[in-house]
C-alpha cells in the first residue's frame, strides 16, 4: 500500500538529492562520533597494555614483552593512522579484542545485543499500545480533567529517572504487594523476570509518544474532514481510528530517533538494576573497566542504531506524508 | 449583545488592570505564584537549596560517622530514615547529597551556559557556513544518549587528570595534589558541561535570529539608539526569559545526570555522599532492608519533579507570547 504514492510520484531527482544529503549527513555524523570517541580513548584511556596486565602485574612482565605487544597491536602509531586502521578492520567486521576479557568484542556484542533488542522492541510495542490511545484520549478531552491527569502523569514519568522508578516499582511489587519474586537475570522475553524490565524501559519513550499523539490529534481535530466524518454519522470510534489516526502516524513515526535514544539510555540502567546480561550492561562494563575496544564498539553500535533509525524516518517521511513531495 | 454587557465587560477589564505597578518582573512573579504546581516546585527547590547550603548545620549526625553495631537500623526517632550498611545516618547523608547535587548543578549549568552563549552567538553572527557546521555538531552530540556521552567524557578525562595530579605531586611535593577527593567533582563538572551546552547554544542562536531581526530592534536602531542601548533595553530583556527557563530545566537535568553517573558508579565515588550512589549501594540489600531505597529514590523523584514544574511555571510566566 505504501508503494503506491511513491510510484505515482516517482522518485524524482529532487527526492534522490534529498535522500543523498540526508544519508551523507548521518554518515558524516557517525564518522565524527567515531573519531571523537577514538580520540578520547587514545588520550584518555591510559596505556591499554599496562591495563591488560593490571591484574597480573606481580608476575613481572619485562619491558621488551610490553613493547612487542604494543607493536603487535599497532599502539605506537600516530592517532590518525591508528584510527584509519581501526576503520579498516571495522569495515571487515572486526571490532577488535577486549583488553580485559581477551576475546573478540564481536562475540560479546553477538551474545548481548539480541537480548537488548528484544527488550527494546517489547518496550516500544508496549509504549505505543499505551501511548497512542492515551494521547488521543487526552486530545479528545482537551483542557478537561482527563487531559490534565494524562498530561500530569506524562510530565511526572518523564521527570523521574529510570533508576528511581525501577527500584521503586520493584519495592512496590515485591515487598509491598508481594506479587512476584525479585526479578533478576534473563530467562527469555516471555518469562516473569522480563515483565518489570520491559515496563520500566517502556516508561522512557511513553511521554514522547503521548505528547506527539496528543499534539497531532489536536491539530486535526477541528479539520473539515473530521466534521464531515461525524456529520455523515460515523460512530466516534471509527472517526478516531479511520480519520484521526492516519495523520497522527507521521509525527509519531518521526520521533523514532528520540525513542531510540531513550531506549538505549534506559537499557543501560534497566540491565544494571535487573541484572540482565544485555548490550546496555556491556556498555556500562566497558566504561567502568576502561576497556577501550568494548567502549568503541558499543558507542559505534549505539550511534549506528540511532542514526539508521533517523535515516529510515527520513526515508519514510515522504511515504507517510505525501504533502512533503507534493509541496516541492 | 446588549450594550450594557459590553460596558460591564470593559469595566471588569478595567478593574482587573487597576493602577498597580506592573513591571515585567512583578507580572512574572504574580503569574508564577498563581500556578499552584509551580509554586510547590519553587518551594521544594528553595528547600533543596536551603538544605544544600545549611545541610551540615541541620544534619543530626556527620555524614561519614559510622555507628558501631548500628548498621541497617530501620527508621526510628534517633535516625529518621534509618542507617545504611555502614551504620551511617541516611538523613544526614541525604542532606550532604543535596550539597553535592547543588554544587554540581550550579557549576555545570554556569560552565555550559557560558559555552552555549559563546557558540550560540558565534553561530548567530558569524555567517551561514560556521552556523551550519556548529549546528551539525550540536545535532550529532544530541543524537547520542546524554548519559553515554557523559560516561565517555568522564572515563576519558579520569586517567589524564589523575596522572597529571601524580606528576604535579612528584614535582612540587605539595600535599594538595595528594588529596584527590574533589577530582571526581571536577570530572563530573567537565563531563556534564560538555554534554549540556548544545541546548543553550541552540536557544541563544534562535534568540539572536528572532530578536535581532525583529521590528522593534530595527525601529530602535532607526530612531538612533546605539548598540549599547539596544543591547540593554531590547535584546537582553527579551532574550532573558527563555534563558532563565532553560537554566532552571538545565539545573534539574544536571542534578539527574549527576545522580545517574554516581548510580552507575562512574561519578562521585563512595566516601562522598551522592543520592545516586546511595541508591545503587542499596540495590543489593533492599529486599531485606527496604528503607535504604526509599529515602534516596523519593528525594531524587521529588526534586526532579519540582524542577520540571518550576521550569514550566517560569516558562508560562516569563514567555507571555506562548500563552494558551
Amino acid at each position: 500500500m505504501a508503494e503506491r504514492p511513491l510510484l505515482a510520484h516517482g522518485i524524482g531527482g529532487e527526492m534522490l538529492a534529498y535522500l543523498l544529503i540526508r544519508a551523507f549527513r548521518w554518515a558524516t555524523g557517525l564518522l565524527l562520533i567515531m573519531f571523537l570517541t577514538y580520540t578520547m580513548m587514545y588520550y584518555g584511556a591510559g596505556d591499554p597494555v599496562k591495563r591488560m596486565f593490571l591484574d597480573t602485574s606481580d608476575i613481572g612482565v619485562d619491558a621488551l614483552t610490553l613493547e612487542r605487544i604494543r607493536e603487535r597491536y599497532g599502539l605506537n602509531d600516530p592517532l590518525l593512522q591508528q584510527f584509519g586502521n581501526y576503520l579498516n578492520r571495522l569495515a571487515h567486521g572486526d571490532l577488535g579484542t577486549s583488553i580485559r576479557e581477551q576475546r573478540p568484542v564481536a562475540d560479546m556484542v553477538r551474545a548481548t545485543l539480541p537480548i537488548s533488542l528484544q527488550l527494546g522492541a517489547a518496550a516500544t510495542v508496549i509504549s505505543t499500545l499505551f501511548g497512542v490511545p492515551l494521547g488521543v484520549l487526552a486530545a479528545l478531552r482537551h483542557n478537561r480533567r482527563t487531559d490534565f491527569t494524562i498530561v500530569g502523569i506524562v510530565v511526572v514519568s518523564n521527570a523521574v529517572p529510570v533508576f528511581v522508578t525501577g527500584p521503586l516499582l520493584m519495592l512496590l511489587l515485591v515487598v509491598v504487594l508481594d506479587l512476584m519474586a525479585v526479578p533478576w537475570g534473563w530467562n527469555g522475553l516471555f518469562s516473569t523476570t522480563a515483565i518489570l524490565p520491559v515496563i520500566v524501559l517502556a516508561l522512557g519513550p511513553l511521554p514522547i509518544i503521548v505528547r506527539q499523539t496528543r499534539a497531532a490529534v489536536l491539530e486535526v481535530i477541528h479539520e473539515e474532514y473530521i466534521r464531515t466524518a461525524r456529520a455523515k454519522g460515523l460512530p466516534e470510534f471509527q472517526v478516531v481510528t479511520r480519520h484521526m489516526l492516519r495523520p497522527v502516524l507521521t509525527p509519531v513515526a518521526t520521533s523514532v530517533g528520540l525513542v531510540l535514544v531513550t531506549l538505549i539510555n534506559g537499557a543501560i540502567f534497566v540491565e544494571f538494576i535487573f541484572g540482565i546480561p544485555g548490550f546496555g550492561g556491556l556498555t556500562l562494563e566497558g566504561l567502568q573497566q576502561v576497556d577501550y575496544p568494548v567502549i568503541m564498539a558499543t558507542v559505534v553500535i549505539g550511534a549506528l542504531i540511532v542514526m539508521v533509525g533517523n535515516f529510515l524516518v527520513d526515508l519514510l517521511y515522504p511515504l507517510l506524508d505525501p504533502r512533503i513531495t507534493d509541496r516541492r | 449583545m446588549a450594550a450594557a454587557e459590553v460596558l460591564q465587560g470593559t469595566q471588569k477589564l478595567q478593574s482587573d488592570t487597576r493602577p498597580e505597578s506592573r513591571s515585567l518582573r512583578r507580572d512574572a512573579m504574580r503569574r508564577l505564584i498563581k500556578n499552584r504546581l509551580s509554586l510547590a516546585g519553587l518551594v521544594v527547590v528553595c528547600l533543596f537549596l536551603f538544605a544544600a547550603i545549611f545541610g551540615p548545620l541541620l544534619a543530626p549526625y556527620d555524614f561519614l560517622a559510622q555507628e558501631i553495631g548500628g548498621a541497617l537500623q530501620p527508621p526510628s526517632s534517633e535516625h529518621w530514615l534509618g542507617t545504611d550498611a555502614l551504620g551511617r545516618d541516611i538523613f544526614s547523608r541525604l542532606l550532604y547529597g543535596a550539597r553535592t547535587a547543588a554544587l554540581i548543578a550550579f557549576t555545570t549549568t554556569l560552565v555550559s551556559l557560558l559555552i552555549g552563549i559563546t557558540i550560540g552567538l558565534a553561530s548567530g553572527y558569524l555567517g551561514s557556513r560556521i552556523d551550519a557546521s556548529l549546528m551539525w555538531l550540536t545535532d550529532v552530540t544530541m543524537s547520542l544518549p546524554g548519559i553515554l556521552l557523559a560516561m565517555l567524557v568522564n572515563t576519558s578525562l579520569k586517567y589524564p587528570f589523575a596522572s597529571w595530579f601524580e606528576d604535579m605531586y612528584e614535582k612540587t611535593r605539595n600535599p594538595f595534589f595528594l588529596n584527590t577527593w574533589w577530582l571526581d567533582f571536577v570530572l563530573v563538572f567537565g563531563a556534564l558541561a560538555l554534554i549540556s551546552w548544545p541546548t543553550y547554544a541552540r536557544l541563544i542562536r534562535g534568540q539572536v535570529f528572532s530578536i535581532g531581526e525583529s521590528m522593534y530592534v530595527e525601529s530602535a536602531r532607526a530612531s538612533g539608539a546605539d548598540t549599547r542601548r539596544i543591547m540593554m533595553h531590547h535584546l537582553i530583556p527579551n532574550a532573558i526569559g527563555p534563558v532563565i527557563v532553560a537554566v532552571t530545566q538545565g539545573m534539574g537535568a544536571a542534578i539527574l545526570l549527576e545522580s545517574s553517573l554516581s548510580f552507575l558508579g562512574i561519578g562521585i565515588q563512595p566516601p562522598n555522599a551522592s543520592w545516586g550512589s546511595m541508591l545503587s549501594d542499596s540495590l543489593t540489600l533492599w529486599r531485606s532492608y527496604p528503607h535504604l531505597l526509599v529515602g534516596p529514590s523519593i528525594t531524587i523523584a521529588v526534586i526532579s519533579i519540582a524542577f520540571v514544574y518550576l521550569g514550566d511555571g517560569l516558562n508560562d510566566a516569563l514567555n507571555p507570547r506562548q500563552w494558551r
